[in-house]
């Protein structure tokens, strides 16, 4: 009569090939966009091994999260939606309004909380300029030279772009582009451990590992970041080789730390684009009907989807009646229990006289 | 934590306490997680309340694709990891008990924690804190069964599977262990004549016209 649901079946082999490939082909990228190595900066170099063995790291932990059932189906049927010939320009249309609004506008984070939209702009923003600037010149990608007295210009790939005056503003925000970043990140991280200090709801739900330590990594990597610039330009480069080694090892935990808890949202959160497309394109189709209350109220292929998914993780909620249990809607399935409860007692039971022991009646 | 809760739908007199004092916790600031449906209203005046009743092996949390819901090591089956949460709707629609809410808006779930705030601190949660009945009772087994004429149930048999969970369901009744849900056909017929009709303002209120878990922002 009982159904056990089965241990979900990782295997690591797929996932470490792919995590290899990915490394091997960011190698090739690294050797190919600075020209054969001839652009790139040595002193850079621990930066450049974390981050090619970070990104095959996050591949690998891509590859294993995939792995998971319902990930998995989500994953084909989102693409299946998505290139489907027929509806493509509609897709292509759902998904650039998805990734404007929850990717760069965010506001599902704002719906939440204002200050938490506020927090995460700092923190988000601050990160991907930090990234902008930091990786293209750790790769190589990105390299400046002289040009007379006062000209930069800067070079992608190899190739020259614009010569910029270096006492120029632009040349300014360009140099100090790190700098802002840090602030931006400050500020963020400030406010997001504000909260968890005096949000009753957050004291009781955060784990140190999983919510402080990526906060206080990136304010660790935002102040020495700024020590380094403190350094070379107001104290003569007092302790600049000590503070640029602790700058490079705690960038390179933070990156370590990427597939790991909290920070993994970074590559996850993206997958929301391909739900909402599911959801939107489910919502369109012929839609699930509740059999007890004839309600519709989910997309019929996604509920079949829904109804493979908990048959494949092992669970079997048919009933006699020949339904699922998934098949009826969340109050009708609360009734059901009810009904269910209400029925079962003998009703000569003495309990009918008074629940508790030594009441009136018994 | 020992303590656990019991749900005694018996002693349930519809007053909804529990839907008011639920938005008070502070897991889910302002939003009550907590069920009171009546079985059918035009038919009789029992009640029904629902609470996550925090399943050992959590079907919401295998089915969802972003691992967001975490079980800790009290029992407790939380709501979605905020940042992981992508507002599939696979937990609201797997959950046999039909627990989990959700806001496309907030392109979050939120779900009953047990009040984690309170009760990991040895305090009841807000619903059993209010709730002037007992229907919802907090305390350690040892402490509420034997007051109790009721018998403790937390095993539940959907269709071929069970589940087992955390939380009691007090029974009125000795026979047998488990409650047994089958696709009970009691009022469906009264469903289904007003299955066209435009709802009323007090069916909405009462949350009889929801048949999603959507919980307003």
């Amino acid at each position: 009569m009982e159904s056990t649901p089965a241990p979900q079946k990782l295997s690591y082999r797929n996932p470490t090939i792919i995590g290899l490939i990915s490394s091997v082909v960011l190698t090739a990228l690294v050797i190919i966009g600075s020209r054969n190595l001839e652009n790139f900066d040595s002193a850079l170099f621990g930066y450049t091994i974390a981050s090619i063995v970070a990104f095959g790291a996050i591949a690998f932990r891509y590859a294993v999260w995939l792995q998971r059932p319902a990930t998995r189906i989500y994953f084909k049927r989102g693409l299946q939606l998505f290139f489907n010939r027929r509806k493509f320009a509609k897709s292509a249309k759902s998904a650039a309004t998805s990734i404007a609004t929850n990717l760069v506008e965010q506001r599902f984070i704002f719906k939440r909380a204002r200050q938490r939209w506020i927090m995460h702009f700092f923190i988000m923003w601050g990160c991907i300029l930090a990234a902008a600037i930091t990786f293209p010149l750790v790769f190589g990608w990105v390299h400046f030279t002289l040009e007379g007295d006062m000209g930069y210009r800067a070079h992608l790939f190899g190739f020259p772009l614009i010569v910029m005056n270096g006492r120029s503003l632009i040349a300014w925000i360009t140099f100090h582009g790190l700098d802002i970043s840090a602030v931006m990140v400050m500020i963020g991280c400030a406010i997001a451990i504000h909260r968890r200090l005096n949000d009753r709801g957050a004291i009781a739900l955060q784990q140190f590992l999983l919510d402080f330590v990526p906060h206080l990594l990136l304010i660790a990597i935002s102040v020495s970041g700024i020590m380094l610039t403190a350094s070379s330009l107001w104290f003569e480069g007092y302790m600049y080789s000590f503070i640029s080694l602790s700058h490079q090892a705690l960038v390179i935990m933070t990156l370590f730390f990427l597939p790991f808890g909290k920070l993994f949202h970074i590559v996850q959160r993206p997958a929301s684009v391909g739900v909402e497309l599911y959801q939107n394109r489910s919502a369109e189709m012929e839609q699930a009907i509740c059999p007890r209350c004839k309600a519709a109220f989910v997309g019929k292929l996604w509920m079949d989807d829904l109804k493979r998914l908990v048959d494949e993780l092992g669970y079997d909620y048919r009933l006699k009646n020949g339904h699922t249990l998934q098949d009826y809607c969340p109050r009708c399935k609360r009734v059901m229990r009810g009904l269910a409860y209400a029925k079962a007692p003998d009703k000569a039971e003495p309990v009918f006289f008074g629940s508790r022991v030594g009441g009136p009646n018994v | 934590m020992q303590e656990t809760m019991f749900v005694d739908p018996q002693r349930c007199i519809g007053c909804r306490s529990c839907v008011a004092a639920c938005r008070e916790c502070s897991t889910h600031k302002g939003y009550s997680m907590i069920f009171v449906d009546f079985f059918d209203r035009g038919e009789t005046t029992a009640t029904m309340p629902t609470i996550c009743m925090h399943c050992a092996e959590p079907t919401c949390a295998q089915v969802c694709p972003a691992d967001a819901i975490k079980q800790n090591e009290d029992g407790i089956v939380m709501t979605a990891l905020k940042p992981r949460c992508l507002d599939c709707r696979n937990c609201v629609n797997a959950c046999p008990f039909g627990v989990p809410k959700y806001n496309s808006a907030m392109h979050l779930q939120m779900k009953c924690d047990m009040c984690y705030d309170r009760s990991s601190e040895g305090l009841k949660p807000m619903c059993a804190s209010v709730c002037p009945t007992g229907a919802l009772t907090f305390g350690k087994y040892e402490d509420v069964v034997p007051l109790r004429r009721t018998k403790p149930v937390n095993i539940h048999y959907f269709g071929n599977q069970k589940v087992e969970t955390k939380v009691y369901l007090m029974m009125p009744t000795n026979q047998g262990d488990a409650v047994h849900v089958e696709g009970d056909t009691e009022f469906e017929e009264h469903l289904s004549q007003k299955a066209g009709e435009e709802a009323s303002w007090l069916e909405n209120e009462m949350g009889e016209t929801d048949h999603t878990n959507e919980f307003r922002s």
